[in-house]
């Protein structure tokens, strides 16, 4: 039941990276699974539930591509919206984590003797 | 768990659902495995990393609910996305639930006094000229008048129900998004 800030900080930015991903060229979900699962360390199954959740909400699209081996592949790529909510997401990302940082800057590494509570999720 | 354990598990949560959206989800699962073993890893490697079937099963019902509300707002929509909800172990809607059945109690009584006022001023329109004090054109204008308060009732009441529902979809999806996806703390 341990909930780390790890798994929550990459439960709010996985969306963020798939946009990010797709930006870059157009994917099929095994590739972007694995590759997020390299990165970040997610799970791969949660992939197929958030690819489907971004596509109904008009962020991305899909294509089936023929393939040589086996049956045709389903790629995912990026609708204008979906540029639009990574623009947006990525600004609003790159000001949480500098505002983290400050405050981690001014924090002292030395630990502290006063209580801490762990707050969960 | 081998590939056909992990797809008929993943079958079994998603039960219910129309064929097609089954056979779409199962399409996704089942080229993962493909891949998966094209890359050379083992099938019991690729469902371990996918996760527990049953979870990303009650995760796609969800999704595949509300998307349904969303698209087509009917009576049966809802229930669906309202189940869907409540599948995903929200324990904050379970706490709502009590409140949430009066309000529908509430609004199914507007409903049902609206057909009933609909129903008295129809039999006072085709009626009431025979036994109404007021003549003819009394009867036929409070037969209307009372016919249009219906309508107008129940009118409100569906769009509260709306908007209800609407309410519940976009607390759930705010809960899902933020509290409950099926992310496994994956070492790999």
């Amino acid at each position: 039941m341990a909930e780390t800030i790890d798994i929550q900080l990459k439960k709010g930015v996985l969306g963020l990276c798939v946009l990010a991903l797709l930006a870059r060229n157009e994917s099929y979900a095994y590739e972007i699974a694995s590759t997020l699962s390299d990165a970040i360390g997610m799970g791969e199954g949660t992939i197929y539930p958030l690819m489907r959740r971004m596509q109904s909400d008009g962020l991305v699209d899909t294509r089936l591509v023929e393939s040589s081996s086996g049956p045709s592949r389903k790629y995912y790529r990026l609708t204008e919206a979906g540029h639009a909510a990574l623009a947006a997401q990525a600004a609003e990302w790159r000001g949480f984590a500098r505002s983290v940082d400050a405050l981690l800057e001014a924090a002292p590494t030395e630990p502290q003797p006063a209580p801490t509570e762990t707050q969960e999720g | 768990m081998t590939r056909n354990e992990f797809i008929n598990r993943l079958k079994q949560g998603l039960i219910g659902l129309p064929a097609a959206s089954i056979a779409d989800v199962v399409s996704d699962y089942e080229a993962h495995f493909t891949d998966g073993v094209a890359a050379g890893r083992s099938e019991a490697e690729v469902a371990a990393a996918l996760g527990d079937p049953s979870r990303l099963a009650r995760e796609l019902r969800a999704e595949i609910g509300l998307k349904q509300w969303e698209d087509t707002k009917s009576p049966s929509s809802a229930v669906s996305a309202v189940f869907a909800v409540l599948g995903l172990g929200a324990i904050d809607i379970l706490i709502l639930l009590p409140l949430l059945m009066g309000v529908i109690g509430t609004l199914f009584g507007f409903f049902m006094s609206a057909i009933g006022i609909f129903i008295a001023s129809g039999v006072v329109f085709a009626t009431g000229a025979f036994w109404m004090p007021g003549g003819v054109f009394a009867a036929l204008l409070g037969g209307v008048g009372g016919m249009a308060l219906a309508v107008t009732i129940a009118g409100l009441t569906a769009i509260v129900s709306v908007w209800l529902v609407n309410g519940l979809v976009w607390y759930a999806r705010l809960h899902y998004r933020l509290l409950k996806p099926a992310l496994d703390a994956q070492n790999a």
